[in-house]
């Protein structure tokens, strides 16, 4: 703990969080169990709404990676998962969830007192974030005899079309049909749009909590902003995920009218892009506090604030958004998005995390860095490191890389 | 001693510098130790061993910056200042014009640019890896059964370099056994180790333009690095008069720098 951690004011939706998250998680187990329920998994960005509507209860095993990593074991079960054959270079959320489900042990057993990820009837994937997925997935649906399904939307996108939009509608409609066949079920296409509409609610919300960072001092930081998104992901298309934002953004509106920042005394206000480094997040988030600077905006906690639903076809805005997500787009698309949050949120630098393992969320392989540099003259920052591994990971190097990216803001403002 | 002194206190991964100067910025005290375990220590013995040749003591000091991998454990330090500003500052201060400044170091290295005002425009470090750094040498020489010396001294005769290509210091280790395998000279192999770093330095080196200098213990004891960088950066390369103190020396011309307003003000960077 710094020595500076006292003066944080901490946010209090938080202890709200800790319940909703405890209520989620006892009810899934309880629905695993439960003959009449069922549970999918889900891609993070994927599906999901189709699957609620069809009364499914949703389970995303990247949120089980993420927490793999942030309670700093993923280390520790990573090489079960290489001792099967899966790469130690391979994505380290795909890695270490597999290693837990070998070992058989899992943090949500600490966190909740439930075993674990409750077993899935259906495991559905969309690849517009990565392949390891489907192979992720596979895992578990040849462990668990569960069906998997999955949609491989086009990639790498520039201008998004009508004609990439229509292909992916049309992905989906498949997917809808494979399920129906093999569940014996019906979608309600008027749930659906109730869902989609909730969906859309809860990330309009979670896009204005976000927003609240362009204040100076800014109410929140990237580093609460990782906490705080677990009901967009996990919960969109529901109710508590709305009622949720609501109170948070309420409690974030009056930190900016009451002048309250995550960091008292902002000096400098970064840009994070790529992935958390999730076992580190807590001494990075002190030694930002330190340093007096906040992580005012990332494209990673921007990933799941979607444009608003019209009230037209459901799957239709489920396609859209799916690949419109900035890791799905070009280089040049996501150079425009940087351009544009630098100048939204008054940005001084920005820091490029190289995830080891994960090569789809990190951006800065193809001389994006440098551009940014030379383009926006932007002061931008490299770190090596990592979603989940902490042996990709220095403390030391990281630290002083940190520190002496402040000393070069400090001489710019001179 | 009469008059303040300022400090600069470079406690690295394997040697630990220390610079005293006086108020008109004169060099008059040096001394360089081992890091060792005790990184306290160190820095202790380092200072008072610079206070001695600066006919100094603790009291004359006015303002300490310390700086390396151990700067949180000088316990003198007002200020604790990353490496990549204070070699940035020290090579300056030796070179005006000076725009790319190369630090190997023990445990890693730095590849700084410098604007034409003389500000941090940007850097870079190496990954996480030994490949590039001085600790790759000292173990590569070590497996080799040669001090650091003897292999620059080895590799300053080489004529055809031999091809060290590796990322990995481990891996580095089992080419240089293949080099030998294939019965290429010891010295051509030693100075293809000091081309490997060379080559690791120019991935680093995106902008070519300007004078480059080159700083670090590695610098300081190793003539062939020097050459080989100026090999395959095909540039004149600078070496100070005092490459290992560079970063110390930084150091403590930013402690000279220092105004009283910062003096008074809680430092962002250093926590007592």
């Amino acid at each position: 703990m710094s020595a500076t951690a006292a003066k944080r004011i901490k946010i209090k939706s938080q202890e709200r969080l800790g319940a909703l998250m405890r209520e989620h998680f006892l009810d899934l187990d309880e629905a695993a169990r439960d003959p009449q329920r069922r549970v999918a998994w889900c891609t993070s960005v994927g599906p999901c709404e189709i699957l609620t509507a069809m009364g499914f209860e949703t389970y995303f095993p990247e949120n089980h990676g993420a927490l793999l990593g942030a309670r700093r074991v993923s280390h520790e079960l990573i090489p079960r998962a290489v001792a099967i054959g899966y790469c130690a270079e391979s994505c380290s959320y795909m890695t270490s969830d597999i290693g837990s489900t070998l070992a058989g042990v899992s943090p949500l057993t600490e966190a909740f007192g439930i075993d674990g990820p409750p077993n899935p009837d259906l495991l559905v994937y969309s690849t517009n974030q990565c392949r390891e997925v489907q192979d992720w997935w596979g895992f578990h649906g040849r462990r668990t005899d569960a069906a998997v399904m999955g949609v491989c939307p086009p990639s790498h996108l520039g201008e998004v079309t009508r004609e990439h939009v229509a292909f992916v509608s049309g992905l989906l409609e498949r997917l809808v049909e494979k399920i129906e066949h093999r569940f014996g079920a019906t979608l309600d296409r008027d749930r659906l749009k109730e869902v989609v509409a909730l969906s859309s609610r809860a990330s309009a919300l979670w896009r204005q909590v976000l927003d609240t960072a362009r204040a100076r001092p800014a109410a929140l930081t990237f580093f609460d902003g990782v906490i705080h998104m677990a009901p967009v992901i996990l919960m969109r298309g529901s109710q508590k995920a709305i009622d949720y934002y609501e109170t948070l953004l309420a409690e974030l509106n009056q930190r900016i009218a009451d002048g309250v920042g995550g960091i008292p005394e902002e000096r400098f206000r970064i840009y994070w892009e790529g992935m958390p480094i999730w076992p580190k997040v807590r001494e990075l988030a002190e030694k930002f506090f330190d340093l007096r600077t906040v992580v005012a905006a990332s494209t990673y906690c921007n990933s799941w604030a979607f444009d608003e639903y019209d009230g037209g076809d459901p799957i239709e805005w489920m396609a859209r958004t799916s690949i419109e997500i900035f890791i799905n787009r070009d280089e040049v698309s996501k150079q425009k998005f940087l351009s544009e949050m630098f100048n939204r949120f008054e940005i001084d630098g920005a820091i490029f995390h190289n995830a080891r393992t994960c090569p789809n969320n990190t951006n800065s392989r193809f001389g994006m860095a440098q551009r940014v540099r030379d383009e926006m003259d932007m002061p931008v920052l490299v770190l090596d490191g990592d979603l989940s591994d902490v042996r990709f990971f220095s403390t030391a190097q990281t630290m002083t890389n940190i520190e002496a990216f402040i000393e070069q803001l400090e001489e710019c403002k001179r | 001693m009469s008059g303040a002194l300022y400090v600069g206190v470079d406690l690295g991964s394997s040697a630990t510098k220390c610079v005293v100067l006086d108020e008109t910025t004169t060099l008059v005290g040096y001394h360089v130790v081992k890091s060792g375990f005790d990184y306290v220590e160190a820095g202790q013995v380092a200072l008072h061993h610079a206070l001695a040749k600066a006919e100094g003591e603790p009291a004359d000091v006015a303002y300490c910056v310390s700086t390396g991998y151990g700067r949180e454990r000088v316990a003198l330090a007002n200020r604790r200042v990353t490496e990549i500003t204070c070699h940035a500052r020290g090579a300056r201060e030796w070179y005006p014009a000076v725009r790319n400044i190369i630090d190997v170091g023990g445990q890693d290295t730095k590849v700084i640019r410098l604007s034409e005002g003389g500000r941090m425009a940007d850097y870079r470090m190496n990954a996480k890896c030994a490949a590039g750094t001085g600790t790759f040498l000292e173990s590569t020489a070590h497996k080799l059964d040669l001090s650091l010396q003897q292999l620059d001294e080895l590799a300053m005769t080489s004529t055809e370099p031999a091809v060290v290509n590796s990322y990995c210091t481990v891996f580095a280790g089992t080419e240089v056994i293949e080099r030998i395998k294939e019965g290429q000279p010891a010295r051509d192999i030693a100075m293809g180790l000091f081309r490997s770093i060379a080559t690791r330095v120019s991935e680093m080196l995106a902008v070519r333009d300007g004078a480059v200098a080159v700083t670090g213990g590695v610098a300081a004891h190793c003539r062939a690095l020097v050459r080989a960088l100026e090999e395959v950066l095909e540039t004149e390369v600078l070496l100070p008069p005092m490459p290992q103190y560079a970063g110390a020396f930084g150091a403590a011309l930013l402690a000279t720098e220092t105004n009283d307003a910062e003096r008074s003000s809680t430092s962002h960077v250093a926590h007592r």
